[in-house]
């Protein structure tokens, strides 16, 4: 099943510390839901490994991760493809970091995703609302991060 | 009450089914029982994707796993089996256990993990790693239907399976000459029967034997030669255990994928393997979909509302593989115009796989699909013409004097009283009452709804529909059989040969032998031998074996009784015929007897007392041949099922127009299936036949998403009917005797399934006929008509209701 995933966040630091974060295959791993690993394959390919339960449906899942058409510090392709014994899924999103007032970024992203196998045939009621939850955790957790560097480096 | 019913001592009487009692007290013995030791257990691997190459299978990880036996792949399996059986002549579409090569729908099995206990080759068949390239699919029958669609079989060449037009009469003429025309599309969804017990199967390799043990929840015609077959094995190496329950089946319990994939393994690792699916592996490819099928209609008609003649194409969707499917278009030929005297048909027959679940036989064998289109047709005649929907019934029905009738497409219906079936149902419901009901619901607000369907039954499966549809196919017999043993102590043993769903064989055995030889049922013993000890059966599909096994027990019993007969004349000096059988003693005219106990004994002891040439022992066997099938297919014409049922529904439904749930506040059925040998067993097979019908037309599908991903696989989304929805049902009897059948019985395997969906769509139908609604599609589920009736009528105030 498709899934549309699409929305706006402002976080407080700038454009060029966000698009670093977002960069940065250790913060990522942080900040993604479930994520145990990120490995670099090549430049800015990622493999990464994903714990993950949806409905009564929970595994592992390995899947791949490449930014592309970067334009530092304000745009970024991400696709994303993952595949494990209980489901598999696709995506793929672009995103827009523009300045905001107060030193703050607003992160625009437009995507799609696509799920398959098990999870999307048991879990498919709750989906869109996992993944949002799912998303909401990851900007959670981001924030977090570029929040507390932000602190950091001033308290530096 | 008809001549034969009145003077029977057992049949049609209200007799204990003798299966109910193991059942009630939890000694059913079904498949999950059999515990052999050193049984191993199967879990398997599902695919993710509706279509993709299979490039690399790794199953390291899983072997690694200690009580792991064994991770067997489709490429390794191909090389030891033969494929499974076509019913068309399709070669190219060729079918395994597992997926060779390919996946062709999300959830078919890619490989089969073997380990000493079911969760351990689970948790194994999780760490099968697949590696998949995508494939384009299609999941939409129009789509498929197409030549610019893309193959689910490549080597196939298309996805069309089956593409076969038929006229019979002169449609062209008839549809000139009627007043008026009409058209309309229907759809009947994706659904099944998703019995509690979902398909198992233990298989077991005695290699100093060389013989295949097998014990089965199936319910399969020519299981064990199909078996043998795809094994590569003789025919006498299948031993098939028969006596093992079947917790419901309807139809779909044909598991042979399963059963040559345990097969295989049971030999391959000498050691007896199991396979039970769990609900996800039975929901997603168990292969026991039902028919998912689009039909578009025309019918010509005269302005008194007589139907002339009708246009039908019915596409179906098989799924991914061919099967036996693609002949549930076939069936329906037998009874292409209902109870209607339809002067003329053309038929359109069009079966395409896609990359869905594969389809397999359901309760009336697509029987039920057509019944809900030629259901539709006769009410939007009605709706055309402003008849009254009983009136024109009324007017198109076969009268009971034109029986024996000859329909166009070749079958003669038997007998019939449908006129009167509808007199007694409109009586026994007052049907005036209800429409005053239906009229106060609608002036509170509701919007409420009669629905009717006349539908038939035919019964006594022949199986006349595979040559119909497959000109290399020869078939034009459907034996089957039963044997009876007096033993030298007097006790009697009949035979059934073949495996039971719930049918009640052994009450109908029992009943019948019993009302032939005159003695109680209850003392009869029933055994269901395994295969290699059996007479020819074709297992209990086409709604037969009321006709079929009863018939054979009749006609075996006969023998047994002319036999003692035979020998109690001679004892007694006396011509056979007048010899007079009264309850196991045989009388001479001028008073003297000889008892049941006396002839058995001579039977079995006094060879020397015997008449001359008459050889020792009491028993006998009967194989018998469906009535009327003896011809093939001739000018794309055949007699299908020798037996018609009728019943007529009648029912009223209330909706909420906010909330947009019918509920059904009247079900009345009027039900003949000739003379009825166990009053329970009809009984239970119409209501549980009319619960069924009502998840097809309100809640069961088979739900797919444009990626080829199937939605409903638990019980969470593919929705049964519980005690909620399905409604008390009033049965209204009537008996008219088959002129062709041993007892004058006909069928009623599929009754109430066959006519509810469209009485339910008719009821919904005429609820919503106020807002100018049509609903055309099942199952029309609540959300589908709350959106419907909030989308015609925003500002809808009571009166406008």
């Amino acid at each position: 099943m498709k899934l549309d995933l699409s929305g706006k966040e402002v976080i407080n630091t700038s454009p060029e510390r966000l698009w670093e974060a977002l960069n940065s295959p250790d913060v990522l791993t942080r900040c993604i839901p479930g994520c145990k690993s990120m490995t670099e394959t090549a430049p800015d390919h990622y493999d990464v490994l994903m714990e993950l339960k949806v409905a009564a449906v929970g595994g592992t899942f390995e899947g791949k991760v490449a930014l592309t058409e970067k334009q530092p510090p304000s745009t970024c392709n991400i696709t994303v493809s993952g595949e494990g014994s209980l489901g598999n899924g696709t995506g793929k999103a672009s995103f827009t970091i523009t300045p905001e007032p107060d030193g703050a970024s607003l992160l625009t992203y437009e995507g799609e995703g696509e799920i398959g196998g098990l999870v999307a045939g048991v879990g498919q009621r709750i989906l869109k609302s996992v993944s949002k939850h799912l998303t909401g955790q990851f900007f959670k957790a981001l924030r977090k991060e570029c929040e507390a560097s932000e602190a950091e480096r001033k308290a530096g | 009450m008809n001549a034969v019913e009145s003077k029977t001592k057992f049949v049609s009487t209200d007799r204990r089914v003798r299966e109910d009692r193991r059942f009630v007290v939890g000694r059913g013995r079904y498949v999950a029982d059999i515990d052999l030791p050193g049984m191993l257990h199967v879990a398997l691997v599902a695919a993710q994707h509706p279509a993709a190459r299979i490039v690399s299978i790794d199953a390291s990880r899983a072997l690694a796993l200690p009580g792991v036996h064994k991770v067997l792949t489709g490429a390794e399996l191909v090389e030891a089996v033969n494929p499974l059986m076509n019913g068309l002549e399709t070669p190219q579409v060729r079918r395994f256990p597992l997926a060779v090569g390919q996946v062709r729908y999300a959830g078919e099995w890619v490989a089969a993990v073997v380990a000493d206990t079911r969760a351990l080759a689970e948790d194994a068949a999780e760490r099968v790693k697949v590696e998949y390239e995508k494939l384009g699919f299609v999941i939409d029958a129009e789509e498929a239907y197409t030549p610019q669609s893309t193959p689910v079989h490549p080597e196939h060449g298309s996805n069309v399976l089956l593409d076969k037009t038929f006229v019979w009469g002169e449609v062209e003429r008839h549809f000139a000459e009627a007043d008026q025309q009409l058209s309309f599309r229907v759809v009947w969804g994706r659904n099944s029967t998703v019995p509690i017990e979902t398909f198992g199967v233990v298989a077991s390799w005695d290699p100093w034997q060389e013989v295949l043990d097998v014990w089965a929840s199936i319910q399969m015609p020519k299981y064990s030669d199909q078996i043998a077959r795809s094994l590569r094995l003789p025919g006498n190496s299948i031993r098939v255990h028969q006596d093992v329950d079947v917790g419901g089946s309807y139809g779909v319990k044909r598991g042979i994928k399963h059963s040559v994939l345990v097969g295989h393994l049971a030999r391959a690792l000498g050691r007896p393997v199991r396979l039970i699916e769990d609900r996800l592996e039975n929901m997603r490819a168990g292969d026991a979909h039902g028919p998912e099928r689009i039909f578009d209609v025309d019918v010509a008609f005269n302005a008194d509302g007589i139907v002339r003649s009708m246009k039908m194409r019915a596409l179906d969707n098989v799924g991914a593989y061919a099967g036996r499917a693609p002949f549930q278009l076939g069936k329906p030929i037998g009874a292409i115009v209902g109870p209607y005297k339809i002067e003329s048909v053309q038929y359109q027959a069009i079966s395409v796989t896609t990359n869905k679940t594969v389809q397999e036989a359901v309760r009336g064998f697509g029987q039920a699909p057509t019944n809900y289109a030629i259901e539709t047709a006769i009410d939007r005649v009605a709706e055309t013409l402003g008849l009254d929907r009983i009136e024109i019934r009324r007017r198109n029905f076969i009268r009971h004097d034109e029986f024996p009738y000859l329909i166009p497409s070749g079958s003669t219906y038997d007998s019939g009283d449908y006129h009167t079936v509808v007199d007694k149902v409109l009586a026994h419901a007052g049907y005036d009452d209800l429409v005053a009901e239906r009229d106060r619901l609608r002036a509170e607000g509701m919007l409420a709804g009669i629905g009717i369907a006349a539908c038939l039954e035919p019964s006594g499966g022949n199986s006349s529909f595979e040559p119909l549809l497959n000109d290399k196919n020869t078939t034009s017999t459907w034996m089957d059989s039963c044997r009876i043993m007096v033993d030298a102590l007097g006790t009697v043993t009949a035979t059934v040969h073949t495996t039971s769903s719930g049918q009640g064989h052994e009450t109908l055995v029992a009943t019948v032998v019993g009302e032939v030889l005159q003695i109680d049922p209850d003392l009869i013993r029933i055994v269901r031998p395994d295969t290699l000890s059996s007479l020819p059966s074709n297992s209990p599909v086409g709604s037969r074996m009321a006709i079929m096994l009863g018939g054979a027990a009749f006609k075996a019993a006969e023998k047994v009784k002319a036999k003692m007969v035979a020998i109690a004349a001679h004892a007694m000096g006396v011509p056979i015929e007048t010899a007079n059988y009264v309850d196991g003693t045989v009388r001479t005219a001028d008073g003297r007897e000889m008892a049941w106990e006396a002839i058995v004994n001579m039977a079995h002891r006094q060879f020397h007392a015997l008449p001359e040439g008459m050889d020792p022992g009491l028993a006998s066997d009967h194989i018998m041949q469906v009535p009327t099938g003896v011809q093939l297919p001739k000018d794309d014409k055949v007699q299908m099922y020798p037996c018609h049922s009728f019943e007529f529904h009648l029912i009223l439904v209330a909706i909420d127009p906010l909330l947009g749930k019918p509920e059904i506040r009247r079900y009345v059925i009027g039900h003949d299936c000739g003379t009825v040998i166990n009053p329970h067993i009809v009984r239970g097979m119409t209501l549980g036949g009319i619960a069924h019908g009502l998840g097809a037309a309100l809640l069961e599908e088979f739900a797919y998403d444009a990626e080829g991903q199937l939605l409903t696989q638990s019980f969470m989304d593919y929705l049964l009917p519980s005690s909620h929805e399905v409604p008390d049902v009033e049965i209204v009897h009537h008996c008219t005797p088959s002129p062709l059948t041993v007892l004058g019985q006909k069928g009623s395997g599929e009754s109430g399934y066959l006519g509810s969906p469209a009485a339910i769509s008719g009821a919904i139908n005429d609820a919503v006929r106020p807002l100018g609604i049509h609903f055309t599609r099942l199952p029309m589920r609540i959300s589908a008509i709350s959106d419907a009736i909030a989308e015609a009528g925003p500002t809808m105030t009571q009166e406008e209701i």
